[in-house]
């Protein structure tokens, strides 16, 4: 009898240190303000925080979530949207802001009244934020270390770069250009601006095409891959080795090549998964964990040979996608 | 030489200059590659900017403050709907056809409501209009990209000889707008009540009922766009129409139509979006950062402009 209570009051006791890391924060709310939405990366970055953060308010591990998108992808619009979180008492606000230093201010505002805000993708540089960031540099060094391992004799390289003006575009393009300048044997011969949009993309090329020389391979920045693949086809010129981003319109036209005629190339992305990277972390910083003021995400990487298993996860027209979960991010921190 | 006057006086002439003049520069630099390409490149893809801009030259035409910034939203809207419909499958076509007219009149109506029944001034009723035509298309495809069927896709990139089958098409088009703007009672009332409202409504012109057809006629053309770009380009995404709001726009005052309204033409579009893509295409070729070559692109649009619209003063 007295062993029995003994025993129900050392499990109660076991139930509730084991569950004390997780019930810690299970009255914390946390919001996502969210500066765009109108492309399919944002939207599978909306659906993977949602699906996530349901499960994780379900389960009790958080209060609430709810994700806040502002209409305008306007700085100012995010400022105030951020004040409002910071009245509305969130306990963290995780941002993915329109800009990296004009929010500094809203953010500060947050920190202040003692709100983590964890900022990812579009990062903020105010110190006392959480970034989770990509080290987009090293993605556009890869695609050039690739082409070369690809093409040992070099050739003209078409580049097409993202949005003017934004920070990760500029980062891209200077780790392409590096390494473009440590091999010799590759020249750009061209750059057009995509916007990571398939159709901008493809008129850009369609446009600088017919005044270029032969082109080998192009470097890209994702969500273009397969605009520029019709804009070649278009001016009936040979399709060169296209780096591929995560949509699935890009992983679908690369199968198809492929299977006709072993077409061979790489994609490199971000998953719009890292939102759910980010809900994590600021949980794991509500639960006074030991987290890095600075992370860098790994690359959504899909070769020749895991191209089948990740178009086969995607769903059709969308993103190919990874979702973190509690474990995943930890290892991410521990990684880093 | 009366002839070559009355010619240099047509307002429209300008944006086929600025379209020769930025090609040339072009071809002059590649010495000569690929002179007729660009030319190909170039229409295929006016093409677009041309349909949605006959649809805004109409709405500005109808007087000052009177603007549609709600076609990049219908544009989306209207491709998501179709492809989502027609699910890839040619016998669905011409279903996917109607459900894309049907969401451009639709967004039409809805639009001429807000500015006639509560009195929003137009700019404001399109604009929050357009937050609401995209949210549906978000709510409806949740930004998934679904392919066009094959007839779509092959008749939108038709080619004979270089010349693009749809440009053919859109040019048909736009010669039979020219004669519905110059030659009918619809076209004439528009004008007019660009020129004066209060004058035209005394005149006995049912100017509500025109301003309702007008503001329709540039949603559907924005639906047919959506349409045939989500066939051109692989399917409908939802910033496809985000180009086209400032592209309607500057094409129509490019191509030599007043701001002010009551004063248009229909070729100086043609030659505006040819100038527009050729513009961008020539400075990609000279290697321009995107600083110079947007600071660039603005210099030589409001050049152009002024040329253009270098009016005499109403005597």
């Amino acid at each position: 009898m007295l062993n029995k209570k003994l025993m129900g009051a050392s499990a109660l006791a076991l139930a509730l240190t084991a569950g004390a890391a997780i019930a810690d924060t299970s009255d914390k709310r946390i919001a996502l303000s969210n500066n765009y939405a109108g492309n399919s990366w944002r939207q599978a970055m909306l659906q993977s925080w949602e699906k996530v953060t349901s499960a994780a308010v379900a389960e009790g591990v958080v209060a609430e979530a709810p994700a806040f998108t502002t209409a305008e992808n306007q700085v100012t619009e995010q400022a105030a949207q951020i004040q409002n979180l910071i009245l509305q008492g969130y306990d963290a606000i995780v941002i993915n802001s329109a800009s990296p230093d004009a929010l500094n201010g809203a953010v500060k505002q947050a920190c202040d009244a003692g709100i983590v805000v964890v900022s990812f993708d579009g990062i903020v540089t105010e110190p006392c934020a959480y970034r989770i960031a990509v080290d987009f540099k090293e993605m556009g060094r890869l695609q050039v270390q690739y082409l070369a391992e690809r093409l040992p004799d070099g050739g003209n390289l078409l580049e097409i770069r993202g949005l003017a003006g934004v920070f990760v575009d500029n980062e891209i393009s200077a780790g392409i250009n590096e390494e473009v300048d440590n091999h010799a044997q590759f020249q750009i011969a061209g750059s057009v601006h995509g916007d990571w949009a398939q159709d901008v993309a493809q008129k850009a090329v369609a446009g600088i095409l017919p005044s270029l020389p032969e082109i080998v391979g192009v470097v890209t920045q994702g969500g273009d891959g397969y605009g520029a693949a019709q804009a070649f086809a278009a001016a009936g010129r040979p399709t060169p080795l296209i780096v591929m981003g995560n949509r699935y319109d890009e992983l679908l036209w690369w199968k198809e090549q492929k299977d006709a005629n072993g077409y061979e190339t790489l994609s490199l992305s971000i998953a719009p998964g890292v939102s759910t990277l980010a809900f994590w972390v600021a949980q794991m910083v509500l639960d006074g964990q030991d987290v890095p003021q600075d992370l860098t995400v790994p690359f959504l990487q899909i070769t020749q040979d895991t191209l089948e298993e990740s178009l086969a996860n995607t769903q059709p027209g969308g993103v190919a996608n990874v979702e973190y979960s509690r474990e995943d991010t930890m290892d991410v921190v521990a990684e880093n | 030489m009366t002839h070559v006057r009355q010619i240099v006086e047509k307002p429209w002439i300008w944006s086929f200059v600025g379209m020769f003049l930025v090609w040339l520069a072009t071809v002059l630099y590649t010495g000569g590659t690929g002179a007729t390409q660009v030319i190909t490149a170039a229409l295929s893809f006016a093409t677009f900017t041309v349909i949605v801009g006959i649809g805004q030259m109409f709405v500005i035409t109808t007087g000052p403050g009177n603007v549609d910034l709600s076609i990049p939203s219908t544009i989306a809207l209207s491709g998501v709907l179709a492809m989502k419909i027609m699910g890839g499958s040619d016998a669905m076509l011409a279903v996917g056809l109607g459900a894309s007219l049907a969401s451009g009149f639709a967004v039409g109506v809805f639009n001429y409501m807000l500015i006639r029944l509560l009195r929003i001034p137009p700019i404001i009723a399109t604009l929050s209009s357009s937050f609401l035509i995209l949210s549906t298309a978000i709510a409806y495809g949740r930004g998934l990209k679904i392919k066009p069927p094959r007839m779509l896709a092959d008749f939108t990139s038709a080619q004979v000889a270089g010349v693009p089958i749809l440009a053919v098409v859109i040019i048909l088009f736009a010669v039979g707008m020219s004669i519905l703007l110059n030659r009918t009672l619809y076209g004439r009332s528009v004008l007019a009540i660009g020129q004066n409202m209060r004058a035209a409504r005394l005149a006995g012109i049912r100017v509500e009922r025109i301003r309702f057809a007008t503001y329709t006629l540039s949603a559907v053309l924005a639906a047919i766009t959506g349409f045939l770009l989500a066939g051109f380009s692989g399917g409908a995404s939802l910033n496809m129409g985000q180009e086209y709001l400032l592209a309607s726009i500057a094409v129509v005052v490019i191509g030599g139509t007043s701001v002010a309204g009551g004063k248009s033409n229909v070729p100086g579009i043609w030659g505006a979006a040819m100038f527009m893509f050729l513009l961008v295409t020539m400075l990609n070729t000279f290697g321009a950062s995107a600083g110079i070559r947007l600071i660039l692109t603005g210099i030589i649009i409001v050049t152009v402009i002024t040329i253009a619209g270098g009016d005499k003063p109403a005597r």
